[in-house]
């Protein structure tokens, strides 16, 4: 099957400063991709140049098999990473506006999504008036208003409460099993690790890590502990390294230890409520790939 | 496509709604009707030339006339602090060496017009006895028409109208560049500010955006300038410059061509804003180079005298077909009958290249500088872009 976006050795400078360096990945039609990295990895520069708002220096871009961007714009929705809207244009003028520039414009649609983003009494509301996370539904929505084949969500996340961030995940999953393509780009690994089914993962430029999220856990072994306790963790023999965030830890053991021996020594110093065997995050992942 | 024509549309319609558009557009004109208008409505109010009641005083003893006569100082004085006489004036018995009188009023005012009635009663007395006629032509020695000779002899007799036509075209297009520049730069400044850009960016091409940009907000600044004009023209139709406005005829195809040549350069100017705006960070920065662009523009304005009388010069010349100079310079020509229509032609030929080369290089320059937040592209750097 065609591939719904190619990327073939895809480079980028500014001011001879590499920002992408030889880049290749695709995405097949109806895909979650993740493409992940820290801050300043390049993905936002990639996305700018699947948009054509920047040209690779070098390499090759197809969307829906189709080099030529103009052909494509009117089937790509984007939520840019750097949020903004006309601030004195009400909801559903913004939304009709951005609506018309894709050929596309539906007052039905929106209001249907206004409705289900729970935003539609907000409809006559300037962008102003709106507080962040509203805003950041909005753009959302102006990113799928028009029916888009391909979505390309730049950090869809941030700056968005609980109550939201599950509307917003609900909305991607939904649209996924409509069977759009979409793209999530952040830098909050562990939030794409259930949502999608292939990554790439980006590290100062280059590619680091390309494939399935399942495959690319199994690979890196069950070494890692998930445990919820009471108390105060000490110095554990066979944890190679733990991240601590108050009551919860993820601990990273030594190759060969024995997790048994790990839970016994644990429950000496502090009273444990969770202890789970897994794969690593891919957030330990992502530091042990750039770290070897 | 179409779009472009969308987003002019919208950006018509956003900006026209801002507040600071519909002050400057309407509050502008009524603020300068504040300060010039009501100092003369409240100066017609005050003493007019029927409450002027003069006397003198003469220690020459050889003048007379339709003023209050006295015989001293003190009298005439008295005479003005009661009310009687607005001014008098003292004719010391010197005066026809030296032509000084001494002129008192009550309160300090212009004397203007006093100095000229007093003056048409000096000269009658001191031209007494001789021709009547002579008189007048002292009074008023200058009746002038002027002629110009072309260069078969023929003499046409000089209108002073065409002169105004053609500075009237100027301060217009003038007025409209500078309106518009500063809605363009500002249009193009604070999208990249907003970061509304990138969303326009993934829908449309830059070429669009920027093509819909120049057109919306162009006829944004060219709306104000149209609303200021009429309310100029309502003002003056009513005062007494309807007379000097009747004076003047604009011939059809004189209207045809600065039609053309306002539309054009207007356009040549909208998308080197457009392109400056791209470039600047800040709208302030901006205006600071879009100037050197309008004082290019306004340079006939300045030269016009050198343009007029030497139309075969070098720098008439370069101005007529420059296309930042040529629409002020070739209206200028036109109106008073001294271009030929070869240059006509080029010159239109010259500005409708320029908006398209222009264009292009604005696009170039938005493409490449747009999400370079927050940094100014260095020259070196802009000319790589536009290759």
């Amino acid at each position: 099957m065609e591939k719904t976006v190619e990327v073939l050795n895809v480079s980028k400078s500014f001011n001879g400063q590499p920002v992408v360096k030889g880049i290749s990945f695709d995405i097949a039609p109806g895909e979650i991709f993740g493409l992940i990295g820290p801050n300043g990895a390049g993905k936002t520069t990639i996305i700018r140049m699947l948009l054509d708002i920047i040209r690779p220096d070098s390499g090759e871009i197809k969307i829906l098999g189709s080099g030529q961007p103009e052909e494509t714009k009117d089937i790509i929705g984007y939520l840019p990473e750097e949020r903004g809207l006309y601030r004195r244009l009400t909801v559903i003028d913004s939304l009709l506006y951005l609506g018309a520039l894709k050929n596309s414009q539906s007052k039905k649609r929106a209001l249907e999504l206004l409705e289900r983003m729970e935003m539609l009494q907000h409809k006559d509301k300037k962008l102003s008036e709106l507080s962040k996370g509203m805003q950041q539904k909005i753009q959302l929505i102006a990113a799928i208003c028009h029916d888009p084949h391909l979505i390309i969500l730049d950090e869809p996340f941030s700056g968005l409460d609980p109550v939201n961030m599950k509307l917003v995940k609900e909305m991607i999953l939904e649209l996924g099993k409509e069977g759009k393509t979409i793209l999530i780009s952040t830098h909050m690994m562990d939030q794409v690790e259930r949502m999608c089914g292939r990554i790439f993962m980006m590290h100062r430029g280059g590619g680091v890590l390309y494939g399935s999220v399942g495959e690319i856990k199994s690979r890196f072994g069950k070494n890692t502990v998930f445990l919820e306790f009471e108390g105060e963790l000490k110095n554990i023999h066979g944890v190679k390294r733990s991240n601590l965030s108050g009551n919860y830890a993820e601990l990273i053991l030594e190759d060969g230890a024995d997790t048994q021996e790990v839970l016994k020594a644990l429950a000496r110093d502090v009273r444990i409520s969770r202890f789970e065997v897994s794969s690593p995050s891919l957030n330990e992942i992502f530091i042990k790939v750039v770290e070897a | 496509m179409t779009k472009w024509i969308t987003i002019a549309k919208h950006e018509f319609a956003y900006n026209v709604r801002r507040k600071q558009f519909l002050f400057m557009t309407f509050g502008l004109p009524l603020i300068m009707f504040a300060i010039i208008g009501l100092p003369i409505l409240l100066g017609a109010s005050g003493i007019g030339p029927q409450d002027i009641t003069i006397g003198y005083v003469d220690k020459t003893g050889t003048f007379e006339g339709n003023f209050t006569r006295y015989a001293g100082e003190e009298h005439a004085k008295n005479d003005l602090l009661n009310g009687k006489i607005t001014h008098f004036f003292v004719i010391p018995a010197d005066y026809r060496s030296t032509g000084k009188i001494y002129i008192f009023s009550k309160k300090s005012r212009t004397l203007g017009s006093i100095e000229g009635e007093i003056r048409t009663f000096l000269l009658d007395n001191l031209l007494k006895g001789d021709n009547k006629d002579l008189v007048e032509r002292v009074k008023n020695p200058i009746q002038s028409e002027y002629f110009t000779l072309n260069e078969k002899g023929e003499s046409g007799k000089e209108d002073i109208s065409r002169l105004l036509v053609s500075f009237a075209f100027a301060i217009f297009f003038m007025l409209s560049i500078f309106t518009s520049s500063n809605y363009l730069l500002q249009g193009v400044v604070e999208e990249k500010e907003n970061r509304v850009m990138e969303i326009l960016l993934s829908s449309v091409s830059h070429r669009e955006l920027l093509t819909g940009k120049i057109f919306g907000l162009g006829a944004v600044g060219l709306t104000q300038v149209l609303i200021w004009q009429a309310i100029s023209i309502a003002v003056l139709s009513s005062g007494p410059v309807a007379l000097l406005l009747k004076g003047i005829s604009i011939s059809i195809p004189l209207l045809i061509f600065a039609s053309g040549y306002f539309i054009l350069g207007y356009l040549v100017f909208a998308c080197i804003m457009a392109g400056v705006g791209a470039v600047a960070t800040t709208s302030r920065e901006g205006q600071q180079i879009a100037g050197i662009f309008t004082i290019t523009g306004a340079m006939p304005l300045m030269m016009s005298q050198l343009i007029l009388s030497k139309p075969d010069s070098i720098i008439t010349m370069i101005f007529s077909y420059f296309p930042l100079t040529s629409p002020i310079t070739m209206i200028m020509r036109i109106s008073t009958g001294g271009a030929q229509y070869y240059e006509v032609v080029l010159s239109l030929l010259i500005l409708t290249v320029s908006i398209l080369v222009v264009l292009e290089l604005a696009v170039r320059i938005f493409r490449a500088s747009l999400l370079m937040y927050g940094k100014k592209p260095t020259i070196p750097e802009l000319i790589k872009y536009v290759r």
